[in-house]
Formats: C-alpha cells, structure tokens, sequence
C-alpha cells in the first residue's frame, strides 16, 4: 500500500459505517454527509497536486509515482459528481437511501484502495470488493433490467477473477512473490522466466474480462443499460476503469513493453484494443437506446486506452493516462444528461425522442461539449490524448495502427452527431412534447465537468507537465 | 507421477468440470455452481503452489483471505439470483433476453 493515500480510502469507508446510523431519523442526512465526505477529499487531492508552489516546481513534489493520486483524484471527482447528482434525482423517500449512499462510498474506498495497492494479491481484493459493491448499486431501483444487467456482470467477472487467482498462484510458483516492484526487477533482467510472463499474460486476462474489451464485451452493455441511472454515470466513468483498464496500464508498465521483452503480449493487446475501437464504434452506430449506444461508446473509448498501453513507450503510457482521466469526464458528463433526459422524458430510446433542444439547452449543450471532446476535436481535452496516443503509434513506426485510430475517431463523431440529432436537434418526437429542463443542480455536475473539460484543453502545458512526471516516475 | 503433477492435474479436472457444468446446464443455480467448482479449481493452484515453493504460510494466508472475500461475492450473486426469480419466475438463463440492440 501506499501509505500516503491511506486517508482517502479510510475516510470514504468510516463515512459509509455511519451514514446508515445517522440517518436513521432523517433521510437528508445521508445525502450531506456521503457529498460532504466526498467534497472534503477531493479539497484536500486539489490542495495536494495543484497548490502554486507545486505547479511552479513542475509537479516534482507530488508524493508517490503521481499516478496513484491523479486516479483517486479522478474517482473523487466522478464519485463527487455522481452523489451530488443523486441527491436530486432520487425520489424522495425512496427507502435504501442509505444503503445507496453507503454502497457508493464504499466503492470510493475500494477504488482508491485498488490505485494504491502495490502487489497483486491487496489489488484483487479490492477489485473483489469492488464488484461487489457494483452489483448491489446497478441493482438500486430493482427493476428487471437492472437485475439483468448485474447477473450478466456476475457471470463474468466471477470467472475473470479465478483467472487473476490461477495468474497469482503461478506468479507465487515462478516470482516467489506478488509485488509489483518484484514483477518489474524480474522483467529487466536479460531474458526474464517465462513463466513470469505466462503468470502476468493470466492476470492480465481476467483484467481485460473485467474492462470489457472486445470478444468479452457482453456484459458492459446490459450492466450500463441496464443500471439505476446515476449508477451507470459512475460503473462507465470510473469503476470499471479503475477495475480494469487502471490495471492494465499498470501491467503494461511492468511488464516494460516498450523495450519488447514480452513482444507477443504486447502485439495482442494492441490487437484486441484496435478490435474493441472498430466493434463499439461500429456498433454503437446502429442502437437505438441511449444509453447503449454511450456503451458500446464507452468500449470504444477503452479500446485506445489497450492500444496505448500495448505500445508501451512512455509517450503512449502518458497518452492512455491523460485518456483515461479524459475518458473519466466526458463518460460521466453523458451518462448524467442520459439520466437528466430520462427523469424528464421518461425513455432513453432514441426514436421517441427529438427536439429536446428547446426545451432542455444546457442538458443539450454540455452533451454537444462532451461528445465534441470524445470525438478529438480541438481544443478539448479528448483531442490531446487522441493526439498524444496516434502520435506514439506513429513514432514505433505503427502507421497502420494510427491511420485506423484516427479513422475511428471519425466514426465516434458520427455516431454522437447522430445521436445528438436524435435525441436534442431535429423535431419533436412523441416524449419530447411536456418535458421541461431539469433543476439546476441537476445540471451542476455536468456544467462541472464540461469546465474541466475545457480547462484541460485549454491548459494542456500544465497537464502535459504533469504526465510527464507520472509517465517518468512509472516507467522508470 | 509427482505430487506437484498430481496436483495439477485434478486441479484442472476441477476446473474443466465447472466449465462442463456451466456448459452443459441452462439452469441458473447450477452455472453458479459451475462458477463456484472453477473458483475452487484456482484456489487450489494457491495451496499448491505454497507447497511447492515451501511457503505454506504465506499461501494458507492468501487463500483464507481469498475465501472470505469469495464468499461475499457469492452471497451478492446468490441475492440477485433470488431476486430474479421473483421478477421472471424461472431460474432459465436463456430468458435473460430483455436487454438488446
């Protein structure tokens, strides 16, 4: 563990023992205390990392390899988001209020224990209870679909985690032991054990299962669609990141792809993250419902992650952290607007929909910002990252690689303009006629995420600086 | 045939047997099953690969640790399985159509 961080994954869980006492007698309580916990973390993350003298030293001071913080940070932010979010979508009185709030903390203190862990056997248990805390929250208003989705996720990600047990049991066999330091010495050495390599290519298995990348994509549709609506603002924008794609990057950099000692695993990642680019895109052109065609958006998004992260040289590893922080923001921005118009309309089908325009315009506008910076267009954040990881192919010499990536990226436009001419331009379709914009704190979160949207566009200097000093201190 | 083989070699009978049950059952409770043989199956791999690299204690220390969580993960499933059957009435994994595109 790193100690450092121990706080922000205390704090969150002693926050979830008490909220089911303290509102016992009033509901609201909950609501407070779970925004408050939230908000103070995510104070003290900002005070951390973006103090001036910290920002005129070049982010030298941060503690830790910086990656670790820049996560929990993004886990507040979306969790922070999200709970502030709830409080007003929920219907008064809804009786597992507490429960819901409890749960979502919960999921805080396993994410930031899963970003702090430093060897496999403390990151499986976290990611273990993780899930569990998934299932219980996509399962919240107990409707059909809701259970549907939670049982396709169990079914799956149950089998990916006996696959990371086999993946430690051989790493116990070939490494002796399960800390990443070790992983990373064993790697550097002329011509590391095979064996290592089998044992990470196992638990890297189970943790490409559980990100939801291309042939094992089944489930992240139905548990997105499927989820009580806030909750799938939070499982697509941070928690399967952090439960997957988080390790994979990790892996990736322990395992030194950049310098080729494990060039297969390497050449497969990067395989199925341009295969999950091509299938979400392609599929998310022809859903009808809204907030599958922002899954299969989201398998896409992850897919450039695996791509960069199977290349491995540090302008990819800064690339696939800068999209995965990216990812964290414009994801939760759409899920909420998909929650925003639900609670108005009463549907996510995207053919009873239409015009919303008029009627909802900041729930419409943050999503054209949200959707313009998925697609890479400058100068949002999504178009750096973009730019950084096709930039990177093209320097290993991957032109392929890059000229599909960039294409792809095409395709996300076009899938979101036509989802944005289905769902807020056009005419008015049947649902759109009584519906009235939502209150503003439900648009808070996402007019939040749009500023940040914008400010790490515009400020990019600041945060190219910064992950440059993770990609430096993790690689290195 | 050594004992490590041996170990091995049931381990993966365990497994293999999981993967036939979930294969073979449409039965929801019997692929939980199934999932719970697999599970097994990989915690065995631990205990035995504590034996071989002679640091029993470390691995008797993962896999109680690993049960207990397992445990949790399998009381969270057994909850939805329940509470599917009351909404659809049928325990059939093939009926868990609803959501598509």
């Amino acid at each position: 563990m790193d100690k450092g961080l121990l706080a922000y994954l205390l704090i969150p869980l002693l926050s979830a023992v008490i909220i089911p006492f303290a509102a016992r007698r009033r509901a609201l309580l909950a609501d407070i205390l779970a925004n408050v916990t939230l908000l103070a973390g995510l104070a003290n993350i900002a005070w951390l990392a973006l103090r001036p003298s910290v920002i005129q030293g070049g982010f030298a001071d941060i503690p830790g390899d910086g990656f670790s913080l820049l996560l929990v940070g993004a886990v507040y932010l979306v969790a922070l988001c999200v709970t502030f979010f709830s409080a007003w979508f929920m219907p008064e009185g809804q009786p597992n209020r507490a429960a819901y709030y409890s749960l979502l903390l919960v999921s805080v203190s396993a994410m930031t224990g899963v970003v702090t862990s430093t060897d496999f056997f403390t990151l499986y248990v976290f990611i273990e209870v993780l899930a569990v805390t998934s299932f219980a929250l996509i399962t919240t208003d107990e409707s059909a679909g809701g259970i549907e989705g939670a049982l396709k996720y169990f079914f799956l990600t149950f089998p990916a985690s006996a696959l990371i047990i086999v993946g430690v049991a051989v790493m116990l066999l070939s490494l002796g032991s399960l800390s990443f330091e070790s992983l990373r010495i064993a790697m550097s050495a002329e011509a590391p054990a095979a064996a290592v390599t089998f044992s990470a290519a196992l638990i890297l298995l189970g943790f490409l299962i559980k990100s939801g990348v291309v042939p094992f994509h089944t489930w992240t549709p139905d548990a997105y669609q499927g989820a009580y609506a806030p909750v799938s603002a939070h499982l697509a924008g941070i928690v399967t990141k952090i439960s997957g794609v988080y390790a994979i990057i990790k892996l990736a950099t322990l395992l030194r792809f950049f310098d080729g000692r494990a060039q297969a695993l390497s050449e497969m990642l990067m395989f199925l993250g341009m295969l999950s680019i091509a299938v979400g895109a392609l599929a998310a052109l022809r859903q009808t419902d809204f907030k599958r065609m922002l899954a299969f958006s989201s398998i896409s998004q992850v897919g450039y992650i695996v791509l960069a992260a199977g290349l491995g040289t540090p302008l990819a590893v800064m690339g696939a952290v800068f999209h995965l922080i990216n990812h964290a923001t414009f994801k939760t921005v759409l899920f909420l607007n998909s929650a925003s118009v639900e609670k108005a309309t009463g549907t996510t089908d995207m053919d009873k929909l239409g015009g919303l325009e008029h009627s909802m315009p900041w729930t419409s506008w943050t999503s054209v910002v949200a959707l313009l910076s998925t697609a890479g267009v400058p100068p949002l954040s999504g178009f750096w990252s973009k730019l950084l990881i096709i930039l990177a192919l093209w320097e290993a010499g991957l032109r392929g690689y890059a000229v599909m990536a960039l294409l792809f990226s095409i395709v996300t436009l076009a899938y979101f303009m036509m989802m944005q001419k289905k769902v807020f331009f056009g005419k008015k379709g049947q649902a759109a006629e009584s519906s009235a914009e939502v209150s503003a704190p439900l648009l808070a979160p996402a007019v939040l995420m749009c500023g940040i949207i914008v400010a790490l566009g515009l400020l990019f200097p600041y945060f190219y600086t910064y992950v440059k000093v993770v990609a430096e201190r993790i690689i290195l | 045939m050594s004992a490590f083989a041996m170990d091995w070699y049931l381990i993966a009978l365990v497994i293999f047997t999981g993967f036939y049950c979930m294969l073979a059952s449409r039965s929801i409770v019997r692929q939980l099953i199934g999932l719970e043989l697999i599970s097994k199956g990989a915690m065995l791999t631990v205990i035995s690969a504590g034996h071989q690299t002679s640091n029993l204690v470390l691995a008797q220390a993962l896999l109680i640790t690993m049960i207990v969580i397992e445990v949790v993960v399998v009381a969270a499933g057994l909850a939805l399985l329940v509470k599917n059957f009351r909404i659809h009435g049928t325990a059939d994994i093939w009926k868990l159509d609803g959501l598509k595109g």
